[in-house]
């Protein structure tokens, strides 16, 4: 399946066999970035409106030193859409999403080759700028990360970054972050108490309040609920339902079933391969690959 | 739309110069502690040259010391900064042992905080502290109790009588070696303290599960696995001891003349630099100053150096 | 006796020579502490605090031109040195990863750390009393800054670690400058800390006698503020006058050597309040 990898550079390798759809039902092993269902599988599905592609990702190797983790992705990320990306632990999953906002970057010995295309600019070029590229791509991670300040200056701080605002707009859009975050109605009346004043879940909200403050335009979840408890995690699913009318959403999560509910698209990744990748309604259901099958049942992971 | 706000204000690059400015900041500072030894050590040596140059090695065992007819040996104060130190070494370990033992093993916990805050108390007070004391209190109650009774029993004694003759003056090496101690004190039950706490609990239970003592598990497990860490701290604690300065300089007496006894005044390279530097009233006299400050400088820095790899040692094996 | 009892018995009395040792190491403290408190109350009076340092063999006088000293030159040395080691704690934590300088930086700065004070002030003088041709307080708080350096590189370095590492990459993913998310963030969080440090390195220099001994030296008189000439300050003139015979001076060292301690143990209470205080950091 796959050739030594040590031996031909990334970039002219052939991703290994991807349990890739079609329309027609076929599979293929793609050339380029992974198509997707024009229609929905299964006649009696009310059809969803497809959306453009957002982030197409191609060919992407990831590399920690000389350990290669990642091994030829291809995939596409629909926009006002969420797609989960689920499997074991070690897959891969988490790398994945934070090679789209390029965070791994912080790590002099982490690297990725391939391209990943966001409104067919691909952001791996050197030449991105890297904090303006971070501005378009929110992230929200697996620990709630309140800074040590006002829950309104949490919030204003990404704002004041970009923007120089008169403090009335300010106040606006800082409101308005909240209360898209579904936080609004707890935090009202304590804006200027410490953000690390609030129970986990409001923390979680508060970090995603934050990543929305400053108008992305997709928005990156690493496990954003694993650390709370089940309510919260429930509110925290219910927000992304409602935020995906504005963004594109990737979400990772071990969670089986917070992806079966929550998302629109699920990708399925196993020891750093992008094994399957359908509408969530088919992975769960009547999935095509036998090790997606495997792990879906509870077979391993 | 961010984009368009971004490209209007031109923030991106803005922050992109403050970035590089901001790092040339740090690794400015950083390097300046680089250039602080170094410059440290080349004032020494500078000013050190010609008196080592007019005196040669002899300068190191010679013990003449004549401000009048500019004749200078830097031996007895090389001497008494050595056997001060061992001295304070002597009495300081095992106390300080005593101590760590006690605080790790011993200590009830709701006692543990108040007794280590008492200890490291000691180490916040300033030497200048422990000089006056040693002066006015140590050294007559030495003088009038026990240096004589030190004369009469271990003074008889053959092969060790030389180390306790003379006058009983209070002041002298062994008061300053004894003040010294108490200075090392805290900073060695410190380094043990941090040091015997990394043991794992589980191997200490699984001793005392087999029946030791509690001081077998110490003396079997705990200081074994502890070794490394333990002699990092003693020499760090020499190392403070050997530079010491307020402290000795009030109760060694201040005599460049070389005599065995423990109980006779004696000088250390600091003591003579605290009272004689500012008299150096000739060049030759200051280089003799520098001179004295470059060897302590060496010994210091080779007990610092060495102090520093133990314990980077011991950090990295995590133990054994 | 049989091996089990001879077992106890060694036991026992280590437990009880270390129990000893405790009670040493107390008892020396609490007559060290008792002493300053004995001697040193008497000498302190209104004139204490308002008069300056009287003349070889005159009585009274006080202490009010070597406090004030001592205030300025630990103050100043402390405003150059703090935001040097903080910088240079900023660089090994924040940019150091990687940098073969760093682990070169760190091992000078613990010698530094250890090394004998009164060197520091051999340093001092030649490189600025010599150059200058007289002793001043300006070479008095170079020495006492040198000093503060290492102090702060290592507590700076030591709380900027403790920042969780997901803190400055959720601030990094906002698009944060490294520079805003290092003084904006990394700061603010580890701040409790780091002041704690600075604190404990004030509490150090301002009982440091041997560096001031020929940078700044003494004086006799109240001059104010002027750094160009030899200044008063508590250590060097409480080492001058307990180590002469005049009673008064003698009288006036004890109580200069209450207000050192009484200073520096409040300023080691606080940095240890400090660090236990367990609020949110604004």
């Amino acid at each position: 399946m796959s050739t030594d990898a040590s031996l031909t550079p990334p970039e002219q390798r052939r991703p290994p066999a991807v349990t890739a759809f079609r329309a027609d039902g076929g599979s293929a092993t793609p050339t380029h970035a992974a198509t997707f269902p024009q229609q929905p599988l299964r006649p009696t599905e009310a059809a969803k409106p497809v959306t453009p592609d957002k982030v197409v990702v191609r060919n992407l190797y990831f590399f920690y030193k000389k350990y290669e983790a990642l091994h030829g992705i291809n995939l596409a990320l629909r926009d006002k859409r969420v797609t989960a990306f689920i499997g074991p632990s070690g897959c891969g999953k988490s790398t994945l999403l934070r090679i789209l906002n390029r965070i791994y970057q912080l790590y002099p010995e982490q690297r990725a080759t391939g391209e990943v295309m966001v409104d067919g600019q691909n952001i791996l070029d050197p030449k991105v700028d890297l904090n303006l590229l971070r501005a378009k791509i929110g992230m929200v991670f697996q620990k709630p990360t309140p800074f040590p300040m006002s829950i309104y200056d949490n919030i204003a701080f990404g704002i004041r970054l970009y923007e120089k605002l008169p403090p009335s707009e300010l106040d606006e859009r800082v409101e308005s972050a909240i209360r898209r975050a579904a936080l609004w109605d707890e935090v009202k009346d304590k804006l200027k108490q410490s953000g690390l004043s609030l129970s986990g879940g409001q923390q979680q909200r508060l970090c995603i309040a934050r990543a929305i403050a400053v108008k992305p335009e997709i928005l990156l979840l690493d496990e954003p609920a694993s650390a709370l408890d089940p309510i919260s995690t429930q509110r925290i699913e219910e927000l992304i339902g409602e935020l995906k009318t504005d963004y594109c959403i990737a979400i990772v999560t071990h969670n089986m079933q917070q992806a079966a509910r929550a998302s629109d698209y699920t990708a399925f990744m196993y020891l750093g391969e992008l094994v399957e990748f359908d509408e969530t309604e088919a992975i769960f259901t009547h999935p095509k690959n036998k090790r997606t099958e495997d792990y879906i049942t509870g077979r391993f992971g | 739309m961010v984009d368009a706000v971004i490209r209007e204000s031109g923030i991106g690059t803005r922050g992109r110069a403050l970035d590089v400015v901001f790092r040339a900041a740090t690794f400015f500072f950083a390097i300046l502690v680089l250039v602080i030894l170094f410059g440290i050590v080349a004032a020494l040596i500078d000013g050190a040259l010609p008196a080592l140059k007019q005196f040669g090695f002899a300068f190191i065992v010679d013990s003449s010391w004549d401000p009048v007819k500019q004749i200078f040996g830097a031996f007895p104060a090389i001497y008494g900064t050595l056997i001060t130190s061992f001295i304070a070494m002597l009495i300081g370990i095992p106390l300080a042992f005593g101590i760590a033992i006690f605080i790790t093993e011993l200590c009830p916990p709701w006692l543990k905080r108040p007794i280590g805050t008492l200890i490291e108390l000691l180490a916040a007070i300033p030497s200048i502290i422990y000089g006056i004391w040693g002066l006015f209190v140590l050294a007559p109650m030495l003088q009038s109790h026990v240096q004589p009774f030190l004369v009469e029993t271990l003074g008889a004694i053959p092969l060790i009588g030389f180390l306790f003759e003379g006058a009983p003056l209070g002041v002298g090496m062994l008061t300053a070696g004894i003040i010294l101690s108490i200075m090392v004190l805290p900073f060695i039950t410190s380094v043990m303290r941090d040091v015997f706490e990394t043991v794992p609990t589980v191997l200490k239970e699984s001793a005392y599960g087999i029946g030791a003592t509690t001081f077998e598990v110490v003396w079997n497990i705990v200081l074994p696995y502890t070794r490394t860490g333990v002699i990092g701290g003693v020499m760090l604690g020499l190392g403070r001891a050997l530079g010491e300065t307020m402290a000795v300089t009030f109760v060694i007496g201040n005599s460049h003349q070389f005599m065995t006894s423990l109980l006779a005044p004696g000088t250390t390279i600091s003591a003579t630099l605290a009272n004689e530097f500012s008299e150096a009233d000739t060049p030759i006299y200051l280089s003799v100053m520098f001179a004295l400050g470059l060897i302590l400088s060496v010994i210091t820095l080779l007990v610092l150096a060495a102090a520093k790899f133990m314990l980077s040692r011991m950090e990295r094996q995590g133990g054994s | 006796m049989n091996p089990y009892a001879r077992r106890r018995l060694v036991n026992m009395t280590v437990l009880s020579l270390s129990l000893a040792a405790t009670a040493i190491g107390i008892i020396w403290l609490a007559a060290i502490l008792w002493t300053l408190l004995e001697n040193g109350i008497a000498a302190l009076d209104v004139d204490f605090f308002t008069l300056d340092t009287p003349g070889s063999g005159s009585d009274g006088g006080g202490l009010r031109n070597a406090i004030f000293g001592s205030l300025i030159m630990t103050a100043l040395g402390t405003f150059v040195g703090a935001p040097i080691g903080i910088l240079a704690g900023t660089f090994l934590a924040e940019f150091g990863r990687g940098n073969p300088l760093a682990p070169a930086v760190r091992f000078i700065n613990d010698i530094l750390l250890s090394a004998p004070s009164i060197i520091v002030g051999v340093f001092v003088y030649e490189a600025m009393v010599l150059r200058m041709g007289h002793y001043s307080a300006w070479a008095g708080a170079v020495a006492l800054g040198i000093i503060v350096i290492p102090v702060v590189i290592r507590t700076t370095e030591n709380m900027l670690n403790l920042v969780p590492g997901s803190l400055r990459e959720a601030a990094f993913a906002l698009g944060t400058p490294k520079w805003k998310v290092i003084v904006f963030i990394t700061y603010r969080a580890a701040m409790q800390g780091m002041l704690t440090g600075v604190l404990l390195a004030v509490a150090r220099v301002s009982g440091e006698t041997a560096p001031l001994l020929f940078t700044v030296v003494n004086n006799q008189f109240w001059q104010g503020v002027a750094m160009d000439a030899q200044m008063a300050n508590l250590p060097v003139v409480i080492f001058q006058f307990a180590m002469s015979p005049d009673h008064n001076w003698q009288r006036l060292a004890w109580g200069g050597a209450l207000v050192i301690t009484f200073a520096i143990l409040i300023l080691n209470i606080s940095a240890r309040l400090l660090a236990n205080l367990r609020g949110f950091s604004k």
